[in-house]
């Protein structure tokens, strides 16, 4: 059976919101510990809040996250540390004028007085990270310039935080070294060992989710650092998921706008230097060669294609339909090489589409009690490393299908509802669509679409042909048997 | 009446027609799905892509009809095309292949089948080979009967010389005219047959659709007339010609002035002035035999005279001082060359500088007819033999399309069906003959000839209709009854078996022949390469799509490429850029500049470049992995070209090393080294080999170490394997210096003081 948990997160969360109202209990922050994973395109910050409550029967601690953190931040997540549930969170809106944001994470159970709690607050960041310098040769590394505040805020008073800045790298091209925190530190405020940058630690921060903290003691810092992987962005992404009952068959297709986010190519390609790169073992870290897909088991009729036709250079290795019996926690891919036409330098494009058949029944299933079919529809397929910037979700039910029911891992921004007419259909498909923005990697989640089918509406096409060639047949029987001739008497 | 093998007995004569029929139409369905099947092997091999060169631009035009709808289609004026001209594609175009996929396009979408544009354009050509299939089995038909019709449309469903033109993927005029041709044919032999104004009419549309198809159309044109003419010569003018030949020109020759492309040209050009002139002789001779009818003979032997006299100088005269005031053009150079081999090269470079036509070579009649290249003398032979109006259709066009088949590659289509009509008679005889069971009747000499006759006559004279009151008499021996004359037959079942089975073996080795010329010969897309890996595997060469794609993705959409013109339709149809010249070859002017720029030196081809708005400049190379049909190996065109219109600055002469050799090495002449097409094709490619010997694989040239060096140009994209190298024209200098001096800045070359400064103004 399939378990809804992403509806069941989702009413959660909107049920806190309708009955919990804003109410902020007092902590008092003993450490933060913010850890930046740096990356491409996407950079993973996680938080840790160790919390101590300062007033009985404390139900949520509220996050800051600083306007620029906040407009970065594509997907949030809190947890208690060690557990695996998420905690729900409630945002409480934008607040421009402040320069801070601020965030509600409801706690597991209300804290008494002096109790504490290790909150990890996961967000990952995109298009955080920026080629520095913006354009690169082709033989020239690739470097990216991250830019963040020094200091976590909090609404809350902090013993002591620090920030560390991890590198993929060790070769960390040059780092921000603050001045003027005599106040919270006496060492120096930044450290390098390895390819880790430890600001802090500090000690002794007032609240510092507020106007003043933010204008007079807040610093921004900077960190470049060397990155041996091109930077990868889908400029957008259209997938159509159709079902079909009759075929038992979901088809997925997904038309892919790729853009290397990279430094942009200064100068031109040369082929020659390319060739040489490879046959050195010394490729470029922004030209992006080939990337390989983890597309679902047990996949069939997979095409890779673009405007102008069949893409050859692709290599797909199928792994079959994991019995439906075994419920293996390791799940099986089938691994699609993709190699664009040509290699992807910095700033270069590659739209193509991307689609495969799979059995309906890995993926579906009838519900006997109300009579309704589940689908479960991946929002996308991942591309390491890479952010979607615009997504557009369709998912196309069976003619006739009634009773139309969806829930999402996450909100979308958009939904809307059409019809899709398609392959002799008479009335059409009801179709879903769904449009998200800024994808991650952690996006992976899967839209649960139900609804009916009634007898009459998989009879329909059958109907419709049937009808049809009888008319066809009919027509020729009478056209048979009128005779134009001028002259009936030759022929008879 | 003894025969070879038993015949069953008791067989209703309704069983065996029904039999008959019904084995014919699945033989038929047969044949069309074989011959669908075989043009398939390109997508199988390749997939579903549209090939070479024109059919870029017919599918480009295609998708503007599919989207944009019709009258948009007509009023489409390509801008991108010709650049800075542009072309008015409606006006340009025989739109009939277009007009075609667009209705199958829109019945289909109809009927909510979304069907792509692209696999429609794609499988027209094999969809309407199993229409030639049919047709050409109603014209042998005709001729014969059903199962030399049956025979014909096997050959014609498989023959390579028409798959050449129409496997998958060639979307071109020809996918479609060879049914429209055999279709038009069929009509004016039924036409003629009958004096049925009827099939006179039909004839008529389908000649109008031929029009609007494809520009050979003036084949039938001149066909047909011609067939009339040699009719009326051989005194056998009836009123059925009249009937069918004025219904067919009236008709079609009114309905193909609407074809915007071809507008008033059947009434003022020469090509046309044939059928013009037989229709109004037939109006003549219709005329004298109205007035023989009401007159006396002496009378009218005067007056004939007279008139015959008086209409021919009068005739001449016109036409004489029709074509010098210039109402009717003269011949164009495109026909002069179908009559002298060697006038394109001497007069048009760009028509000599195709491939397709070059005369053509005795081999490929053979590649492309096998078995059928011998069947059809015997076919003709036949057809002299019988000798009714049809049959002269036949000879005429057998005798017309040989010679044209000799003069032109390409015209191998059209002699193509006439090989297959006859060999199928000639092999149908064949057959009839060994596997009628009749054995001759030894003792008896003379006595049945006198209904032997009878019968022969009455089904030839109408194959059809002879035998339906023939009766049940015939049923179990209808092929037998008109046997027993006097001729010879054949004894026994041995010598029927031997010829049969070597019949049969020739046919099946013919099978193999079409299937392995097919797959292997005339089934590559030619945008994309094959070639195999070190373990047998495919290993497709994309270059191309490469190259194209990259140019689509990630340059400005309006950048200006100039390349040769072979690669303008696929330039405008897969990259989508403007391009100064294309296949359409209407400007030779505009072609010789490119041919200009791309052979002389980079400083005299800067200025060219940067007046058209030049910005890429694409060059197709195939030094590296010995691709011949590569650039330099058509550069000589792009010289000769040139050397026509700018005969003082471009000599190809100078293109030759001082023995006359045609070379890019050491020994290459100057010139040839400082053209730019040399330069571009060779530009860092000693590089490529390290230190090692550089080597030129389609020339087997060994290359210098120091390759050539651009000051104008920047290398921008060179594909994997370096087929498709396109080059950024530089902007001028922001100093103003030219470029030349600015490169050389660049690289810490110390500046000659002794250049002089007027090239900097030169640069514009």
């Amino acid at each position: 059976m399939l378990r809804l948990t992403g509806s069941l997160s989702l009413v959660f969360l909107t049920l806190l919101s309708s009955t919990h109202a804003h109410h902020s209990y007092s902590f008092e922050n003993t450490a933060i510990v913010r850890q930046v994973e740096l990356a491409g395109s996407l950079v993973q910050v996680v938080t840790t809040y160790a919390v101590k409550a300062l007033e009985k029967n404390a139900k949520a601690y509220t996050i800051a996250l600083s306007s620029n953190d906040k407009e970065k931040t594509s997907w949030l997540e809190a947890k208690v540390k060690g557990q695996q549930q998420a905690l729900p969170v409630r945002d409480h809106g934008k607040e421009p004028t402040n320069g801070y944001h601020l965030i509600d994470v409801e706690l597991p159970k209300p804290l008494g007085l002096n109790e504490t709690l290790n909150i990890v607050l996961e967000t990952i960041q995109t298009h955080a990270a920026k080629p520095w310098p913006a354009s690169a040769s082709q033989n020239d590394e690739q470097s990216l310039l991250f830019k963040t505040d020094l200091f976590v805020i909090s609404p809350y008073q902090t013993l002591v935080q620090r920030s560390k800045l991890r590198s993929p790298t060790p070769r960390i091209v040059e780092f921000t070294e603050p001045k003027d925190l005599e106040a919270f530190t006496l060492d120096t405020p930044a450290t390098k060992s390895g390819a880790t940058i430890t600001y802090g630690p500090f000690n002794n921060i007032p609240p510092s989710a507020d106007e003043d903290f933010l204008s007079k003691t807040q610093q921004p810092i900077s960190v470049q650092y060397m990155y041996d992987h091109p930077v990868l962005e889908v400029s957008s992404l259209k997938r159509a998921a159709e079902i079909s009952h009759w075929g038992s068959n979901l088809n997925i297709q997904d038309e892919i706008r790729l853009r290397n986010g990279g430094p942009e190519l200064k100068g031109h390609f040369s082929r020659l230097d390319h060739q040489a790169q490879a046959f050195y073992k010394r490729p470029s870290p922004h030209v992006l060669p080939a990337l390989s897909l983890h597309l679902p088991a047990g996949i069939r009729n997979t095409y890779f294609y673009d405007i102008i036709g069949n893409v050859s250079t692709s290599h797909l290795r199928v792994a079959p339909a994991p019995p439906k019996s075994l419920k293996s926690r390791t799940p099986q891919y089938s691994v699609l090489d993709l190699r664009p036409r040509y290699p992807l330098l910095g700033g270069w494009n590659y739209t193509f589409t991307l689609g495969w058949d799979s059995d309906l029944s890995d993926s579906a299933v009838y519900d006997s009690k109300s009579g309704k079919y589940i689908v479960k529809v991946p929002v996308m397929t991942l591309i390491p490393g890479a952010v979607v910037n615009q997504a557009e979700v369709t998912v196309i039910l069976p003619e006739g299908a009634t009773d139309v029911d969806f829930s999402l891992p996450w909100p979308a921004v958009s939904t809307s509802s059409s019809t899709v007419t398609t392959y002799l259909d008479t009335t059409g498909r009801p179709a879903l669509t769904f449009v998200y923005e800024r994808l991650t990697t952690r996006h992976d989640g899967d839209i649960y679409v139900s609804y009916k089918v009634p007898l009459s509406a998989h009879l329909k096409k059958p109907t419709a042909v049937a009808t049809a060639f009888m008319g066809l047949f009919v027509l020729t029987l009478i056209g048979r048997r009128i005779n134009l001739s001028l002259h009936p008497s030759k022929t008879a | 009446m003894s025969t070879a093998y038993p015949l069953p007995s008791g067989l209703s004569q309704a069983t065996v027609t029904n039999t008959a029929s019904l084995i014919r139409i699945v033989t038929l369905a047969l044949i069309s799905g074989a011959a669908i099947a075989s043009r398939l092997f390109a997508v199988i091999n390749f997939e579903s892509i549209i090939h070479e060169f024109d059919p870029w631009f017919n599918f480009r035009a295609t998708k503007v009809l599919a989207s944009q709808g019709f009258y948009e289609f007509w009023n489409w004026f390509d801008p991108t095309a010709w650049y800075p001209l542009g072309r008015v594609v409606g006006g340009t175009i025989y739109p009939g292949l277009m007009a075609t996929s667009g209705v199958i396009y829109n019945i289909l979408h109809a009927l909510n089948l979304p069907v792509d544009i692209r696999n429609i354009c794609v499988l027209l050509a094999p969809g309407f080979s199993a229409l030639t299939a049919w047709a050409t089995y109603m014209f042998t038909k005709e001729l014969k009967d059903e199962s030399a019709g049956l025979l014909a449309a096997a050959f014609i469903g498989i023959a390579p010389g028409y798959i050449s033109r129409s496997v998958a993927g060639s979307y071109d005029n020809e996918a479609i005219a060879i049914f429209l041709l055999m279709f038009t044919f069929y009509c004016w032999i039924k036409a003629l047959k009958q004096g049925s104004a009827f099939f006179g009419m039909l004839a008529g549309v389908f000649y109008f659709y031929m029009v609007a198809a494809w520009g050979g159309y003036a084949f039938i044109t001149n066909m047909i007339p011609l067939h009339a003419l040699i009719l009326i010569l051989m005194g056998r003018f009836t009123s059925r010609l009249y009937v069918g030949y004025s219904s067919w020109y009236a008709i079609g020759t009114l309905a193909s002035m609407q074809v915007p492309f071809v507008g008033f040209q059947p009434v003022k050009t020469s090509e046309h002035m044939a059928a013009l002139g037989v229709f109004g002789l037939l109006q003549i001779i219709a005329f004298a035999q109205l007035v023989r009818s009401h007159l006396s003979s002496k009378q009218f032997q005067n007056l004939l005279f007279v008139a015959v006299i008086g209409t021919g100088i009068l005739g001449s005269l016109a036409i004489v001082g029709l074509t010098y005031k210039g109402w009717i053009a003269p011949w164009t150079g495109r026909f002069y060359s179908l009559w002298d081999t060697g006038y394109a090269k001497k007069y048009i470079p760009i028509i000599a500088s195709v491939s397709e036509h070059q005369p053509t070579a005795w081999p490929s009649f053979f590649m492309d007819l096998q078995l059928l290249m011998f069947l059809f003398p015997a076919g003709v032979f036949l057809c002299f033999k019988q000798l009714r109006d049809e049959h002269v259709f036949v000879i005429i066009y057998a005798v017309v399309g040989s010679y044209f088949a000799g003069v032109m590659v390409r015209l191998m289509l059209t002699l193509t069906p006439v090989v297959c009509v006859s060999a199928a008679v000639a092999l149908s005889t064949l057959l009839d003959t060994y596997i009628d069971p009749v054995e001759p009747l030894v003792p008896e000499e003379a006595t049945p000839s006198a209904s032997g006759d009878d019968s022969t006559t009455t089904s030839a004279s109408g194959s059809k209709k002879a035998k339906k009151p023939a009766g049940p008499t015939e049923s179990t021996t209808a092929q037998s009854t008109p046997k027993p004359r006097s001729r010879p037959g054949i004894f026994g079942l041995d010598t029927r078996l031997v010829v049969i089975f070597n019949a049969f073996g020739m046919l099946s080795f013919f099978v193999f022949h079409c299937t392995w010329v097919t797959s292997n010969a005339y089934s590559s897309p030619s945008v994309v390469l094959a070639s195999a890996n070190p373990d047998g595997s495919q290993h497709i060469i994309d270059d191309f799509r490469e190259a194209y794609y990259w140019l689509r993705q990630n340059t400005p959409e309006t950048s200006v490429v100039m390349s040769w013109w072979d690669y303008g339709y696929q330039i405008a149809g897969m990259a989508d850029r403007p391009t100064l010249v294309d296949n359409n070859t209407w400007n030779n002017t505009h072609i010789a500049t490119v041919g200009k720029a791309m052979s002389s030196t980079e400083e005299v081809a800067y200025p060219i470049l940067r007046k058209h708005d030049v910005d890429y400049v694409l060059v197709i190379f195939g030094g590296l992995i010995g691709y011949s049909g590569d650039d330099i190996n058509k550069f000589l065109w792009m010289v000769r070209i040139a050397q026509g219109v700018w005969p003082d600055e471009i000599q190809e002469p100078n293109y030759f090393t001082p023995h006359g050799e045609y070379r890019v090495d050491d020994q290459a002449s100057t010139t040839m080294k400082n053209s730019l097409m040399y330069k571009m094709s060779y530009y860092r490619f000693a590089e490529l080999f390290g230190g090692g010997q550089a080597m030129d694989r389609v020339r087997n040239q060994a290359m210098p170490k120091q390759g050539p060096t651009l000051d104008y140009l920047d290398e921008a994209f060179t594909s994997e394997n370096w087929i498709v190298r396109i080059f950024q024209v530089k902007k001028e200098d922001l100093l103003g210096r030219d470029l030349k001096s600015a490169n050389a800045f660049s690289q810490g070359k110390k500046r000659k003081r002794s250049k002089p400064t007027a090239r900097r103004r030169a640069i514009v």
